[in-house]
C-alpha cells in the first residue's frame, strides 16, 4: 500500500513527508517496506495488533470502561542525530527541575534571587510542606520523568509539560515494540531499532541507586493503588520486569519509622518503594485521613531515612504548568545552561496586563488548567464554543493563577491507518526518563500518542487517543550523505545497534 | 531588663476508644521550643502504653514527636512536661504600611497572606477604617478588640473541627475559634497573620510551687517588621504568661495530637494542663 503524501491545512508538520512524493529520510526504507503489503494485510496486520493487546490485558480505563490503547500499525521514525539532541535536552530539563526541587524543599535561593516568585509555590496545591526534611540518599526526587513533547509547524520540537510525579506509559512503549516485531518482523529487519527493553532494567538500577545508604541488601517494591486504578497493567509488568514485588498499602505496615512487606513467609523489610499512588493518599496521616490505598507513617519513615519514596513527595510543584513557565530560568539558574529545548509561547495570567491582553483575543489561544492533567480542562480557543469562552473568562477572572495561555500550536500530523487507508492525525511524544543519580538516561524513542479523530488536538489516552511504536534509527549515513543508499550496500557499523538481537531474543521469549 | 516567669508545664491529653485501637500512628506537637522570648530549660513526652518517640522539626519550626503503637490498646496517653523560663518581648516600631506592603514582603509571606479553610471569612466586616489606621499595631489591636467584642468567648460552643467563619456566624466560639477569625481579617487587610499554639499561665499572682489549671491556648502573631503576638481571646499583647509551643497557617498546621489508627470510635480525653511557677 502506497503512503501519499496529504496536506493538512492546519500548517501542521509533516512527520513523513517535506513535500508530495518527497519522504524525509529516516522514512524511505519504511514506505518502501509498506508499499508491499495490500490494504487488506495491513487490515488483517491491525487486528492482530489489537488482539495482541487484548489478550495481553494493554489496557486503560476510559470513562469508566476497559479498553485498549489502540496501536497505531504505522511507527514513527526519529533519526539518531535528532533523538540525540532531543535525549540531551530532556536530560537537561530533568537535572533542572531535580535542582528546583531541592532547592524549593531546601535553601530557597530561586526565590532569594528573585527569579521566582515564592507565592506560585505556596499557591501550589502540591506544594508538600511534610516534604521538607527529607532528603533522598542520592538527592533523587525525579527516578521517572516523562517529558511531553511536540513538533510544531517548522518542525522543531517543543516542550507542552512536564511530569515528574507518577508519568505512566512506558508500558506502553514496551508493550507496543513486542506486539510491533511480532507482527512487522520483516520492518525490524530493515532497520536497525535502537531496543526500549531495557527500561526495567534501568528502572531498577535508578531504584537500587536511590536505597538509603544503611540498607545492606534493598528491597524494592512497586506501590500500586490496586486493580481498579488505570494504570494498573504498567505497575504488573514493571514489577514482573524488575523481578520485584507489586504491592498495595495493606501489605506495607510501617514500625517505628521502619517499613515491611507483609509476605507468606512473616515481614519482609522494605527500602525502596516505587510508588504509584498519588501524595493525596500516599500516608493518611499526613494526607487524606480517609485513604484506605496509603500506608500510614510511611513520610516518616522517609524522613528518619528508612525508606526511599521514589519519585518522592511534592514533586507537583515541579510540574505544575505555572511552574513549567519557569523551567527555562531553572535551566540558566541552577545549570548554568542553555536550553536545549523551548517551551511553547505561553503566557501567565496574574499579570493584569498579560491577563487584559489574553481576555482581550481569547479565541486565539489555549487556555489550561495548571493544575489538570490528561486533558482535562483545557480550552482550544479557536474551536471554542461562545459559552465555553464566557466561562473561562468567569474563572480565569476568579482565579488567574489556575490557568495559562498558550499559542494553539498545530501539532505534527503523522500518516495514521484509520479505516482502510492512511490519514494524517495529530500527534505528540512522551519519553521517558530515568535518574539514577549519576546520570539521567532516555528511553530511546517513548510513547508517541496520536489522537485519532481527524483534526483532533488532544492525544490523552484519557481522551481516547491511541499510539505509535517510536522508533530510533541510526541515519548517520543519511544525514551525511544526504540519500539513502539501498539496504544491502548501507555502511554497516559495529556497536552502532549491538542490541538489536537481544530485543528480538527479548521480544519472543514471554517472560 | 524584663521579669522572667519560670514555669513547669504538665500536658496529658489522649484518647480513650470504644472497645479497642489496633495500630495506631500519632504525631505530638506538645513541645514548646526556645525562642525570642522563653528558653526551654528541659521538656519531655512520654506515651502510654509506653513506646519510643521519634523527633522532629517541621516545615513551621514546630517540634514533633512522632509515634506508632502496634499492640492492642483500649486508651492512648500523651503527656508533656516541661521547664520553661519566659519574658515578655518589647513591642518594636513598626513598619509602615507602604513597606508591609511591599511587593517582597507580600510574597516572602504569601502562606500568611491567603486564606485557609479555617481563616476564610468572606466579606463579614467592613476594614476601610482601620485600613487608614497610621500604625499597624493600632490597627492589629484595633482589629482583635473588634472580633473580641463581637465573638463571645464561650467553652463548648464549637467543636475543634469549626471554621472561623462558623463561629463568626454563631459569634461564639472558644480562643482557637476568635484566633482563626482574627487572622482572617488580619490577612483580608494584608497583614501577614499566623497561629500561635501555646499555654496561658492563669494565675500570675500565685506562689512559687502552686500546682494551678492552666490551659491550652491559642493567640495570634502578624508580622509588623518581626513577628509580634497579640491574643484577641484575652484583649492583651503576647505576655511573658504566653508560652509557645507552634506556629502554623491555622490549627490544622498545629493540632496538639493527631494521629490515625484501627478500630473502634475514639473520644477525646479531657485535656489537662497544669502549671507551677518555679520562680
Amino acid at each position: 500500500m502506497a503512503v501519499k503524501f496529504e496536506s493538512d491545512a492546519s500548517g501542521a508538520w509533516n512527520e513523513m513527508f517535506s513535500a508530495p512524493g518527497q519522504a524525509r529520510p529516516v522514512y524511505e526504507r519504511l514506505l518502501a517496506d509498506l508499499d508491499a503489503y495490500q490494504p487488506q494485510e495491513l487490515r488483517a496486520r491491525s487486528e492482530q495488533l489489537s488482539r495482541t493487546f487484548i489478550d495481553r490485558g494493554v489496557t486503560f480505563a476510559h470513562s469508566g470502561e476497559e479498553r485498549p490503547f489502540p496501536l497505531d500499525l504505522v511507527p514513527r521514525i526519529l533519526g539518531a542525530l535528532e533523538w540525540d539532541r532531543l535525549a540531551r535536552g530532556i536530560a537537561q530539563r530533568v537535572r533542572a527541575l531535580e535542582a528546583f526541587l531541592a532547592d524549593v524543599y531546601g535553601a530557597g535561593r530561586i526565590f532569594d534571587e528573585g527569579l521566582m516568585p515564592r507565592s506560585v509555590i505556596t499557591s501550589s496545591p502540591h506544594y508538600c510542606r511534610p516534604a521538607f526534611g527529607i532528603s533522598p540518599p542520592n538527592d533523587v526526587r525525579i527516578a521517572v520523568a516523562g517529558i511531553d513533547l511536540i513538533r510544531d509547524e517548522h518542525g522543531n520540537f517543543c516542550v507542552l509539560e512536564d511530569n515528574v510525579r507518577i508519568p505512566s506509559g512506558v508500558s506502553y512503549v514496551i508493550e507496543n515494540r513486542r506486539a510491533m516485531t511480532q507482527a512487522f518482523s520483516s520492518l525490524f529487519s530493515d532497520h536497525r531499532v535502537h531496543p526500549v527493553d531495557s527500561y526495567p532494567s534501568r528502572l531498577f538500577a535508578a531504584l537500587l541507586a536511590a536505597a538509603p545508604r544503611k540498607a545492606v541488601d534493598p528491597v524494592i517494591v512497586v506501590l500500586s493503588p490496586g486493580v481498579h486504578n488505570a494504570a494498573y497493567f504498567e505497575h504488573v509488568l514493571l514489577a514482573r520486569m524488575m523481578g520485584v514485588e507489586l504491592v498495595e498499602g495493606r501489605d506495607l505496615v510501617c514500625r517505628s519509622n521502619h517499613v515491611y512487606m507483609r509476605t507468606t513467609n512473616g515481614e519482609r523489610a522494605v527500602h525502596v518503594i516505587y510508588r504509584r499512588v498519588d501524595d493525596d493518599w500516599l500516608d493518611p496521616l499526613q494526607f487524606r485521613p480517609d485513604s484506605v490505598i496509603g500506608v500510614a507513617g510511611l513520610v516518616n519513615a522517609a524522613r528518619a531515612g528508612n525508606v526511599v519514596i521514589s519519585n518522592g513527595i511534592g514533586n507537583g510543584v515541579a510540574d505544575d504548568k505555572l511552574v513549567y513557565t519557569y523551567v527555562p530560568e531553572f535551566i540558566r539558574f541552577y545549570l548554568g545552561e542553555k536550553p536545549l529545548l523551548d517551551n511553547i509561547e505561553t503566557h501567565r495570567l496574574e499579570d493584569a496586563a498579560v491577563r487584559e491582553a489574553v481576555l482581550a483575543s481569547l479565541a486565539d489561544y489555549v487556555l489550561k488548567p495548571v493544575d489538570g492533567s490528561g486533558g482535562k480542562g483545557i480550552v482550544i480557543g479557536p474551536q471554542a464554543t461562545k459559552t465555553e469562552l464566557k466561562a473561562l473568562r468567569k474563572a480565569i477572572a476568579a482565579a488567574p493563577r489556575n490557568f495559562i495561555a498558550q499559542r494553539p500550536v498545530a501539532l505534527s500530523t503523522h500518516p495514521t491507518f484509520v479505516g482502510d487507508s492512511l490519514a494524517p492525525r495529530h500527534i505528540d511524544l512522551r519519553p521517558f526518563a530515568v535518574n539514577d543519580g549519576s546520570d539521567v538516561w532516555v528511553l530511546p524513542g517513548g510513547l508517541t500518542r496520536v489522537a485519532l479523530g481527524e483534526g483532533e488536538l488532544i492525544v490523552n489516552s484519557s481522551r481516547g487517543g491511541g499510539s505509535k511504536d517510536t522508533w530510533v534509527i541510526n541515519d548517520e549515513a543519511v544525514a551525511f550523505r544526504g540519500a539513502v543508499p539501498p539496504a544491502s550496500s548501507r555502511p554497516r557499523r559495529h556497536g552502532a545497534a549491538p542490541r538489536q538481537n537481544d530485543e528480538f531474543v527479548g521480544a519472543g521469549d514471554e517472560q | 531588663m524584663t521579669p522572667r516567669l519560670g514555669l513547669s508545664i504538665r500536658h496529658h491529653t489522649g484518647f480513650t476508644y470504644d472497645g479497642v485501637a489496633k495500630a495506631s500512628y500519632n504525631e505530638a506537637r506538645m513541645t514548646p521550643r526556645s525562642l525570642g522570648t522563653q528558653q526551654v530549660q528541659a521538656s519531655k513526652l512520654t506515651v502510654r502504653p509506653a513506646v519510643p518517640t521519634w523527633t522532629y522539626t517541621d516545615y513551621f519550626g514546630t517540634i514533633v514527636s512522632a509515634f506508632d503503637i502496634q499492640e492492642t490498646h483500649p486508651q492512648l496517653e500523651v503527656e508533656a512536661v516541661s521547664q520553661v523560663e519566659s519574658w515578655a518581648a518589647t513591642l518594636e516600631a513598626p513598619l509602615g504600611w507602604s513597606e508591609l506592603r511591599s511587593p517582597h514582603l507580600v510574597d516572602r509571606f504569601s502562606e500568611f497572606l491567603l486564606p485557609t479553610t479555617r481563616t476564610a471569612m468572606g466579606e463579614v466586616a467592613d476594614l476601610t477604617a482601620w485600613r487608614n489606621l497610621p500604625d499597624v499595631h493600632q490597627c492589629v489591636e484595633a482589629v482583635a478588640g473588634f472580633v473580641r467584642s463581637e465573638v463571645s468567648y464561650v467553652p463548648g460552643a464549637t467543636t475543634v473541627s469549626a471554621t472561623g467563619r462558623e463561629a463568626w456566624d454563631r459569634r461564639k466560639g472558644v480562643c482557637q475559634d476568635i484566633t482563626h477569625v482574627t487572622i482572617g481579617l488580619l490577612r483580608e487587610m494584608g497583614i501577614p497573620a499566623r497561629y500561635v499554639s501555646g499555654y496561658l499561665f492563669p494565675a500570675i499572682d500565685s506562689e512559687a510551687g502552686d500546682v494551678v489549671e492552666g490551659q491550652s491556648h491559642a493567640w495570634v502573631e502578624y508580622y509588623s517588621g518581626s513577628w509580634t503576638g497579640i491574643d484577641p481571646t484575652n484583649g492583651v499583647r503576647e505576655t511573658e504568661r504566653h508560652i509557645i509551643v507552634g506556629h502554623g497557617r491555622d490549627y490544622d498546621d498545629v493540632a496538639p495530637l493527631k494521629g490515625i489508627y484501627q478500630g473502634a470510635a475514639s473520644t477525646q480525653l479531657g485535656v489537662v494542663v497544669e502549671m507551677r511557677r518555679t520562680h
